[in-house]
């Protein structure tokens, strides 16, 4: 999708607005959000590829301009009236009007520990063997059509280089439609000399995760 | 069920439009509350990890992977051959590490990281994300100008030096080793921790030795 989320190389954005601290949260309701959006029970299908894709489809002013958090609560709202779960108006209202179908009872405090343990594995052995050697040559993709996926536009139709192979992962293009499908994936450098006109002769490189499907010969 | 259908959702983000409270803080607040009453989440659960993320899980874990690496050769090569596995002998893992890749800043390579398409982030090591790292500006900036961005970081690198940018475009998660500072030969794992800020391991900072004499010093 060419959206407004996919900022890489977008010219006309000012300073770095840099934290002058640490801290994790700046406010008590990002915290909340952050944390509604670790301990929720929600449904399997809102899968990671489908919950990015939602966040891009926000109204691309207010995805430029509304808190970060604020997005997150956001993406929430509209996963729950897409669902079924849930009516605007509950949502504005905080108050329930029907139950919601129940996926199993809601994590409580005491996993919480065990829960921040866990980390997701996204390789999926397919059997299928990679096309593509490291140290080859690549051209990525030129177009992308509508729908998720993780080739940004600055980085279509570029040639680049096969740095490393990183095994076979899920396709987020394809789980965001709620298909479960996974390609070999490859860590593919690109010179910023063939991103940027502005930046021949510089030997700096842009480092990008690309799935097969994502590069040509 | 879910769609899957773009079309619907767009529509649905835009009657969201006025019919929820104007101010963040109620927007959460309301969708805390339905939750709860709805039975998807537990208060408890909520606090609990609020509490992880602003106590225990931050940037100091990912320090102490850095310090060890400067300080065991053998443990910095296991870290660059499989992130993930390094950081489990520490006990660190879980959110966003599960495909851990560690690069390195050298005399001729300085590595930084980005999301451009989101805000990709290696959370169990790193905690919660700093605001910059998710605006608009670094998103937009680090892959075109990361010399012009890395300036406003106080960071400037001569032309000898080879800028790498990571844009995390899959589920990988990648963490900078920075260069352990001269002048640090006597100081022990505890100490050389101390010296890596959260924007070191981000790419955003150099570490620098501690005024001449070390700690005892101040």
């Amino acid at each position: 999708m060419d959206g407004v989320h996919d900022l890489g190389g977008t010219e006309g954005f000012g300073p770095i607005p840099i934290d002058a601290d640490e801290r994790p949260f700046h406010h008590a309701w990002e915290a909340r959000m952050w944390g509604l959006n670790e301990a929720i029970a929600g449904d399997p299908r809102w899968t990671i590829d489908w919950w990015r894709h939602v966040r891009e489809l926000i109204e691309p002013l207010d995805y430029l301009t509304r808190p970060y958090f604020d997005q997150w609560a956001q993406v929430y709202a509209a996963l729950l009236i897409d669902s079924g779960w849930a009516t605007a108006e509950e949502i504005a209202s905080g108050e329930a009007r029907g139950p919601a179908p129940c996926p199993g009872a809601p994590m409580r405090g005491q996993e919480v520990r065990t829960a921040a343990r866990r980390a997701a594995d996204y390789r999926r052995d397919t059997g299928a063997s990679p096309a593509f050697v490291v140290g080859q040559p690549v051209r990525t993709r030129a177009a992308a059509g509508p729908g998720h996926t993780r080739l940004p536009r600055y980085a279509r139709g570029r040639p680049g280089v096969v740095h490393a192979y990183r095994g076979i992962h899920l396709l987020p293009d394809a789980g965001a439609r709620g298909v479960e499908a996974a390609e070999p994936l490859y860590t593919v450098a690109i010179r910023a000399a063939d991103l940027w006109p502005e930046a021949a002769g510089s030997r700096d490189r842009v480092f990008l995760d690309l799935w097969e499907s994502y590069l040509e010969r | 069920m879910s769609s899957y259908d773009p079309g619907k959702v767009a529509r649905i983000h835009r009657e969201l439009h006025g019919k929820l409270p104007s101010d963040p803080a109620l927007r959460v607040r309301a969708l805390e509350s339905l939750l709860v009453a709805k039975g998807l989440v537990d208060r408890g659960a909520v606090d609990a990890w609020i509490d992880l993320y602003a106590e225990e899980i931050g940037p100091r874990q990912g320090a102490r992977v850095v310090a060890r690496a400067w300080s065991d050769p053998a443990f910095k090569a296991r870290l660059l051959a499989d992130g993930t596995a390094a950081i489990g002998e520490l006990g660190y893992g879980g959110h966003a590490t599960g495909h851990l890749v560690v690069v390195e800043n050298t005399p001729e390579v300085h590595n930084l990281v980005v999301c451009t398409l989101c805000s990709c982030y290696p959370f169990a090591l790193l905690g919660m994300s700093p605001g910059w790292y998710k605006s608009n500006e670094y998103r937009a900036r680090a892959v075109r100008e990361p010399r012009a961005v890395l300036a406003e970081f106080g960071v400037e690198l001569g032309e000898e030096v080879e800028v790498r940018v990571w844009d995390s475009t899959s589920e990988l998660r990648y963490l900078v080793l920075p260069q352990r500072p001269a002048g640090t030969a006597h100081l022990d794992e505890a100490a050389l921790a101390g010296l890596v800020s959260r924007n070191a391991m981000i790419g955003t900072a150099l570490c620098r030795a501690p005024a001449a004499g070390g700690e005892g010093a101040r």
